[in-house]
């Protein structure tokens, strides 16, 4: 699916939360929304996803302006996966998977495709999991599941809300490394910028509701954007076995005029 | 490439053991078995009384006024049937069913676990309806006023919770105190202003809810709100089981998340009201069943609804039966039964639960 986010903007108590947003997340890859907090990262993301209206531009999916379409449809082609989504509904994996076919059921909750639920949970290697209760998983685990739950909408574009928060440092990874070999356009806020460098085909980093920077990490990540933006004094290194960058901090930039 | 991790990342062995879900019954069975209980429960209830009466006699009398081609049950016997109890019993079905429903859907709605069908200040508008009727010689039907009040609360509740901001369920609650407390102050004033002699006991007994004065045409109101609106609500059951993550979590599985929170409350409002007027304020039904079926179902909406409108059949029917048996001659409001079986199931479910849910 052909995602351009177009001069949008939007706003929150007066306060141009996203401001004049341009992007083209490229096809088929994992693109990372960088940003310091309150940069509007999960703002962008509710406009692109269509749960926001813009104040300004829009965002067009294939060409369509995605707040213009039904929800069904929507939720059909573009799935969104909040930060912290919690639960106190005592169901099992099986269950949280099936609500991504919300958008498909009929009035009465049949399914047209009664093997959607499984091929999800396959895809995200949760199938071992389906018959699990949700409070049981561990965050690594409810994460992959949420992300089969978001698989079992089809959909062609992926939205994901810092999905590797509270993970410990072999879950981020495992996460991120499955995403990336899903081979679905995705566009994932992320707050590790070394994880994003590591996983990312491609950047958008934002700061104070603009977008500053947007390429991949090798070109985007250089020690002045990081100053400027994050107001962090770092150094950029290669990956001795990857050859992608490694961010090494130092300290934060008491001289830095940070944009924020 | 980068990293050499599991590709997994799964299953924790330990947790995997720990934690085994249960296995669900099979919602035909359930609803099939529901239905049979239902029908059995009636039956069975029609011919429970002072008068004796057995349950094929019963069986027959209602295929008889069915136009189906059985032998006839002698005329006193039919009168007892299809004139006194069997109205009584369906309205005690009907309502119970919708009060139950009600009950479920509002939890939900409100993400309350304590969440009853009341909440939004129903009983209370409708028991201010019902007194101005029984003692400040107001000229409507009962259940007209009663209605007719209850539906004057649920705009009261949901201006005051709209005003100044989105539909929220604790705004809703919230609101719904305020109205349900100047409504009883109200009711409160105008039986203390004027109530005298037996008025009081009929006052009681309404506010208390009690299905003994039913006609066919309770039957119809009740029959007719839990017909309607309960299949809308069953319908609705998909969209309901999208709120498990959240109001943007819903959202973004294409739910609106604003109309479909309004538009449920004003049906749930509407099933109630109609329950009430009927009825009177029967507690207990919407706020334990849910609880004790879905202990059954699971939470989706799919099976409780649908479980959970047959069981508050089967349970309000058997609590009315009580309610006229117990100390018959004399006759107890079947609220007070509701609650005396109620309690009791509540703090089981309570201390099964362990608070894990309901935090």
């Amino acid at each position: 699916m052909d995602v351009t986010i177009a001069s949008v903007g939007a706003q929150l108590g007066g306060r141009w939360v996203v401001d004049g947003v341009d992007a083209t997340p490229p096809t088929g890859v994992l693109t990372g929304l960088l940003g310091p907090n309150g940069a509007g990262k999960t703002t962008l993301l509710r406009l692109v996803a269509g749960l926001l209206p813009p104040a300004a531009g829009a965002v067009l999916v294939d060409g369509t302006p995605v707040h213009a379409l039904a929800r069904r449809e929507r939720a059909r082609r573009v799935a969104l996966l909040e930060q912290e989504s919690s639960s106190a509904v005592p169901l099992t994996v099986r269950d949280v998977v099936a609500l991504g076919r919300t958008p498909y059921r009929s009035l009465w909750g049949t399914d047209p495709d009664e093997g959607a639920v499984d091929r999800a949970l396959a895809a995200a290697s949760a199938l071992p999991l389906a018959d699990r209760a949700w409070g049981s998983l561990s965050g690594g685990e409810r994460q992959r599941v949420h992300i089969a739950r978001a698989l079992a909408q089809e959909p062609e574009l992926l939205l994901l809300d810092e999905p590797t928060n509270h993970l410990d440092v072999s879950a981020q990874l495992a996460l991120l490394s499955f995403v990336r070999s899903l081979g679905r356009t995705t566009v994932a806020a992320l707050h590790d910028l070394n994880l994003a460098a590591a996983y990312c085909e491609h950047v958008l980093v934002l700061s104070a509701g603009r977008l500053v920077a947007s390429g991949p990490p090798g070109d985007v990540l250089t020690p002045a954007l990081v100053r400027d933006v994050w107001g962090v004094d770092c150094d950029v290194l290669e990956h001795p076995r990857t050859g992608r960058p490694v961010i090494a901090f130092h300290d934060v930039d008491a001289t830095a005029e940070v944009r924020a | 490439m980068t990293t050499d991790v599991r590709a997994g990342g799964a299953t924790h062995p330990a947790v995997a053991a720990a934690a085994p879900a249960r296995r669900r019954v099979p919602l035909a069975v359930l609803v099939g078995g529901g239905v049979l209980a239902v029908v059995l429960t009636v039956l069975v209830c029609v011919a429970i009384g002072p008068a004796h009466l057995g349950v094929g006699e019963v069986a027959r009398s209602i295929a008889h006024h069915l136009g189906l081609d059985v032998a006839p049950v002698p005329r006193l016997h039919d009168a007892i049937v299809w004139e006194l109890r069997l109205p009584r019993v369906l309205t005690a079905a009907a309502v119970g069913a919708g009060l139950a429903l009600s009950g479920a859907v509002m939890q939900s709605l409100t993400r309350n676990p304590l969440a009853d069908p009341y909440l939004l200040g129903l009983s209370s508008g409708a028991s201010l309806g019902a007194v101005a009727v029984l003692l400040l010689g107001v000229t409507l039907l009962l259940p007209v006023a009663a209605f007719a009040g209850a539906l004057l609360a649920l705009t009261a509740t949901l201006t005051l919770a709209r005003s100044g901001g989105t539909l929220t369920p604790s705004r809703a609650v919230l609101a719904g105190l305020a109205v349900s407390q100047l409504c009883a102050a109200g009711t409160s004033f105008v039986v203390f202003w004027t109530a005298k002699g037996d008025s009081y006991q009929e006052i009681l007994a309404w506010i208390l809810g009690s299905v003994a004065g039913a006609t066919w045409q309770s039957v119809a109101i009740a029959g007719v709100a839990l017909v309607g609106v309960g299949t809308v609500l069953l319908t609705s059951a998909v969209r309901l089981d999208a709120f498990a993550f959240g109001d943007t979590a819903a959202a973004a599985l294409g739910i609106d998340v604003d109309r479909t929170r309004w538009t449920l409350m004003t049906l749930v409002a509407l099933l109630t009201g109609a329950m009430v007027a009927v009825s009177g304020a029967i507690g207990f039904v919407g706020l334990v069943l849910p609880h004790a079926v879905s202990a059954l179902t699971g939470p989706l909406h799919r099976r409780l609804l649908p479980v959970v409108a047959l069981a508050g059949a089967v349970f309000l029917t058997w609590a009315d039966t009580l309610a006229r048996t117990l100390f018959a001659p004399r006759e107890l409001p079947v609220g007070i039964v509701t609650a005396l079986v109620g309690v009791p199931v509540f703090v089981v479910l309570l201390r099964r639960r362990g608070g894990a849910a309901w935090t």
